[in-house]
Parts: structure tokens; C-alpha cells; sequence
């Protein structure tokens, strides 16, 4: 079976993290070997080192530096472990958690193993309510300044607002993106909460995937 | 002001943002000009999101060697007559106070938004609000200033508005103050055009450089800072003082919750006072006589609307993520009530719900 290599990059609180790590337990569930990443080197908040001891407890490979151990916050950036560099030599899956913007997404060039047969898909999450990505224009825009994207995924909500206005916004408007920049809408992904409002495929035919969230106590 | 800072700038709807976008966008909401900063955690994103927003809409913003330099570059700006602002948090927030005070001496209406983080000294950039009395009377003077205390994304976009607004009708340095609770998280909010809304925006004017002779054809501009005499600048400062006294009607705010015939009453400010309302809600279902007070004002202080309900309760508990910081402004407004004060402080550390609410039964 071939392994995969995935990387979730996008703006700022869009849901990259939420992603990774449900994409991460989905593949364990499949009984496969997972690794997951946190390579937020940008943004010291709401990042993978809270709840690595949890994620590890079902069953993941979380490759993060535990919050105590880290020094050099905020505006100073955070260091790179050891073995993030070479996170991508595994035998298994490999799931990476990219910090936000252009800045964020540099941090791939750090890593080893980047021109092995097996490639790196690079996929990048929208919300549509946020206001630099809420329109067509600004997503395109927006995308290419990232560099290599593999794919859309539409993860557009409002928190516990969310409506099935918000997810059929996201899906036609990242959708009538994605066909702009020719790269397919990988998924339209709605919290547990709001598994109600959309069925397998979102209004535009895109496969719907339940999230569950495990962010929400990932503050510090 | 400039026909152009009428037109519509934003469409109003609902976003998803961090407390930190929410900032930038109101500035942009308020026609600001510029923005002068040195990057701090938890403020970054302020900065970050004002230099992506600033070249689509016609704006300034320049990254300057130190806080101090920001500080001072923000009362420069407002001199200049922009609409200008910075943002800092902790260590930045007790550099830029020489510069806050110059603008409370001078009477520049400078906005700035504070990002409390922990402290003493560089402590953590996580949160706290222990910035509550270094913001209202971090000058050497007599802490003749605005001070906004907000609890939500929402507050935070619309008193940021505001904060231009009162700094420029009032001319007294204005303060938005935050936590980086509000400003890491991520909650939806309406933004919008405060024009659109009907919302008048007081116009900025330069300090200097006006055309005409000075004493001729306008009256001549005289910034001072500096005085030589004892009595000389006694009368300088009675002036500022009197003036803010004057005005500080006008400009409080508070909130209350269930005050009416409150046994116990609550008070908290900023984020913590979204856990004092929650509890108040769930213990009144389960009957206790219990109700909130929220200074929304920190400077000036809400004193007499305070003062009636603390004669009116029984008890009163002071809840802040600081060692007392907003006890000191509550005694000092309550002074000579007999309603004894219970707390409820943890410097530097998060209040829940749950928390307000064993308090409120151990009492």
C-alpha cells in the first residue's frame, strides 16, 4: 500500500490543524501507521503541543515539542525539533501541520527526504468567513502565494454559529476557486456538531468529511 | 476629513477571526492612516494583518527600532493630524508609557491597543490582566487618559472604532484594552462600516504645520511638555485634570447583570467578566441572588453606578486574572461603603465559570 505524505497549510485560524489531525486518526482507524507533525513554527497558540499526550494515547506518532520544553516565544518564532527535519523519512504515513501564510509553508524546504518517489501533497484549508479568503479573487490570490497546493478544502464555518448557509457558501466559492486554479477540492469538512446540515457530498459534489474537535483545548 | 474616508470600505457580514484580525480590521473600519509598531506576543497579528490590509486600502504602517520609538512615532503621526495607532503588550506596554504620558500632557489623541500578557517583566505571552493599572496610570502623571476594557471579538472591533473617535473628540490619549485570550481566539463577530451605519467619525486634524500666520490668522500652536516652574506647571495639570473631570460623565460605561436585587454582587472586567456573567446566570437558576458589574471603563471609572449596587448587595466579590489590579479601582470608588469585599485572583492565570461559582457558594 502506498504511503502517503500530506501537508495542511492556509490562513491563519482557518482549521489546518483540526484537519491534520482528523486526516491523522482517519488513516490510524484504516490500521495504518501514522505520523503526525506539528510544524507550526510561526504562531506559539492553538498548535499540536497540548494535546500530543492525548493524540499519542490514540495511537498516533506525534512528532511536537511538548509545551514546557520550548523557549523563544512568539514574535522570536519556535525551533525546529531535531526530528521534524527528517519526519518524512518513516514507513508509514505522514501527516504534516503547517503554521499559517507564506511564512508558514517555508518551513517544508527545512525538511529531508522532500525529492523521495513518494510525493508531498500540499493541501490548503479555507473558510470562506474569513474576510482574506471569502471571495473567489481573493482565494486565487491568496493560493499563489503559497507555492505548490495539491488541492482546496473547504472548511468553511462559524464557529458554533455555523449554518448551512456558511458550508454551501464555502463549497460553491471554493469550489468556483479550486476549477480557477485547475487543483481539485479535496473535501468540504463540517464539525460533528453540524453533521446534520450536509449529507456524503456537499452542494457542489464534493465528498463531505465529519470533523471531530480536538482544538478547542489546544489554547497553550 | 477627506471625501474618500466616507466611501464604504467594508461590507458588513459575519467572519470567523482572532481578536487580533478583529483589531486590524476596525482600524481599517475607522478610516486609521497608520499604524507604528514593534512586534510583542500575543499583539503580532495586529501588525501582521494591518501590513497585509494596508496597501489595499491606502494605508501607512511602519515597523520602528523599539516601543519607545513606536510610542513616541504614534504621538508624531497624530501631530502630523493622521489617525494613528499602535499595539504592544506587557514589557512594550511599559516602554510606550514616556510617550503616553508626553500625549496626556499635550493632550494628542493617540489610540492605542494593549495586549495583556503576564507579568512581571517578559513572565509568559500567554495572558493576564495585570496591565490593568500600568494602563491607567502608567504615566508620571495622573492618568489622564481612556481606558477600554473589552470581553469579546466583538468589543474588540467596536471600541476600537469608538477608541478613535472619543481620543479625537476628547483629546486625551485612549486606550483598547485586551488580553491575549481575545486576542488568539476564535470567534465569529460582525464587521462593518461604522459609516454605513450612520456612525459619525470625529475627522483627525494636524497639530502643526496649519497655513496661515500663527497670531495673525489662527491662534498660535504652543506644545509644551516641559515647564519651568513648580506653579507653572501646578496650573497646567489642574487644567488637564479639571477637563477630564469635566468630560469623564460622558464617556463611562458599564454593564450590569441581575443587580437589582443582587445579595451578592460580582465584579470583574475584560474577559474575565464573561465568566462572572455565565456564573451569575447558572447560579440564579439555582436561587442564589446574585448579579454582576462590568466596568467597561476602567479610566474614567464607573464610581457612582458601582457604588449603588455595592450599597444595595450584602457582599461583593472581586474576580481578576490579577493580584488586585481592579480592587484598588473598586475600593477607591467605593470608599466608605460597609459592603465587605471577598476576591477571587490569580495573577497571570485564567478564571472559569465553574470557578466564580464554588467562590460565590464558599462565601
Amino acid at each position: 500500500m502506498d504511503k502517503l505524505r500530506e501537508a495542511y497549510v492556509g490562513e491563519y485560524a482557518s482549521g489546518k490543524s483540526e484537519i491534520a489531525i482528523n486526516r491523522a486518526l482517519e488513516l490510524h482507524r484504516q490500521g495504518r501507521k501514522v505520523r503526525l507533525v506539528d510544524l507550526d513554527l510561526v504562531e506559539p497558540f492553538y498548535t499540536l503541543r497540548p494535546i500530543k499526550k492525548e493524540l499519542e494515547d490514540k495511537g498516533l506518532e506525534v512528532i511536537a515539542w511538548n509545551t514546557g520544553e520550548i523557549i523563544g516565544l512568539g514574535e522570536t518564532g519556535t525551533l525546529l525539533k531535531p526530528e521534524m527535519k527528517w519526519a518524512l523519512k518513516y514507513g508509514g504515513d505522514v501527516i504534516l501541520d503547517i503554521g499559517y501564510g507564506v511564512k508558514g509553508v517555508k518551513v517544508i524546504n527545512l525538511l529531508e527526504g522532500l525529492e523521495d518517489e513518494r510525493p508531498l501533497k500540499v493541501y490548503a484549508v479555507i473558510n470562506v468567513a474569513r474576510p482574506m479568503t471569502s471571495t473567489v479573487e481573493e482565494i486565487v490570490e491568496y493560493i499563489s502565494t503559497l507555492g505548490k497546493v495539491d488541492g482546496l478544502i473547504n472548511n468553511s464555518h462559524l464557529g458554533e454559529e455555523t449554518d448551512e448557509e456558511i458550508i454551501n457558501e464555502g463549497a460553491y466559492i471554493v469550489t468556483k476557486a479550486a476549477e480557477k486554479l485547475n487543483t481539485p477540492v479535496i473535501a468540504t469538512t463540517v464539525a460533528r456538531e453540524f453533521a446534520h446540515l450536509v449529507g456524503d457530498k456537499d452542494c457542489m459534489g464534493n465528498p463531505v468529511k465529519i470533523l471531530e474537535l480536538h482544538m478547542k483545548k489546544a489554547f497553550w | 476629513m477627506a471625501e474618500k474616508n466616507l466611501e464604504p470600505i467594508i461590507k458588513e457580514r459575519r467572519v470567523f477571526i482572532t481578536g487580533n484580525e478583529a483589531v486590524a480590521w476596525a482600524g481599517v473600519a475607522a478610516r486609521a492612516d497608520i499604524m507604528y509598531g514593534y512586534p510583542i506576543t500575543p499583539q503580532n497579528e495586529i501588525m501582521h494583518y494591518w501590513t497585509r490590509l494596508a496597501p489595499k486600502y491606502g494605508k501607512g504602517f511602519l515597523q520602528t527600532e523599539d516601543e519607545i520609538s513606536a510610542g513616541f512615532a504614534t504621538v508624531g503621526g497624530v501631530l502630523a493630524g493622521k489617525r494613528a495607532f499602535t499595539a504592544t503588550s506587557g514589557p512594550g506596554n511599559i516602554l510606550m508609557q514616556d510617550s503616553m504620558s508626553m500625549a496626556e500632557m499635550m493632550r494628542i489623541p493617540t489610540v492605542m491597543i494593549i495586549t495583556q500578557r503576564g507579568g512581571p517583566s517578559t513572565a509568559t505571552v500567554i495572558y493576564s490582566q495585570q496591565e490593568t493599572t500600568l494602563t491607567c496610570f502608567g504615566g508620571n502623571g495622573e492618568g489622564i487618559r481612556i481606558v477600554y476594557s473589552t470581553a469579546s471579538h466583538q468589543e474588540l472591533f467596536d471600541y476600537t472604532i469608538k477608541a478613535f473617535n472619543t481620543a479625537w473628540k476628547y483629546r486625551f490619549p485612549t486606550f483598547v484594552l485586551g488580553d491575549g485570550y481575545q486576542s488568539k481566539m476564535r470567534e465569529s463577530l460582525t464587521i462593518y462600516d461604522p459609516v454605513e451605519r450612520g456612525i459619525e467619525l470625529v475627522p483627525a486634524e494636524p497639530f502643526l504645520g496649519k497655513g496661515g500666520v500663527a497670531g495673525l490668522d489662527r491662534p498660535p500652536v504652543h506644545l509644551r511638555n516641559t515647564y519651568n516652574m513648580e506653579d507653572e506647571l501646578y496650573e497646567v495639570v489642574r487644567e488637564l485634570v479639571d477637563a477630564y473631570n469635566a468630560v469623564a460623565h460622558e464617556i463611562v460605561e458599564y454593564r450590569e447583570m441581575e443587580t437589582e436585587d443582587a445579595e451578592i454582587l460580582i465584579v470583574a472586567h475584560g474577559i474575565v467578566s464573561r465568566a462572572a456573567e455565565g456564573a451569575v446566570a447558572r447560579l440564579r437558576k439555582d436561587g442564589y441572588k446574585v448579579g454582576s458589574f462590568r466596568p467597561i471603563t476602567l479610566r474614567p471609572f464607573p464610581a457612582e453606578q458601582l457604588r449603588k449596587c455595592a450599597d444595595r448587595a450584602e457582599k461583593m466579590l472581586v474576580v481578576e486574572s490579577a493580584e488586585g489590579q481592579l480592587k484598588k479601582l473598586v475600593t477607591d470608588a467605593i470608599y466608605g461603603s460597609t459592603t465587605p469585599i471577598e476576591t477571587l485572583f490569580r495573577p497571570g492565570e485564567s478564571i472559569t465559570v465553574e470557578e466564580i461559582i464554588s467562590a460565590v457558594k464558599g462565601l
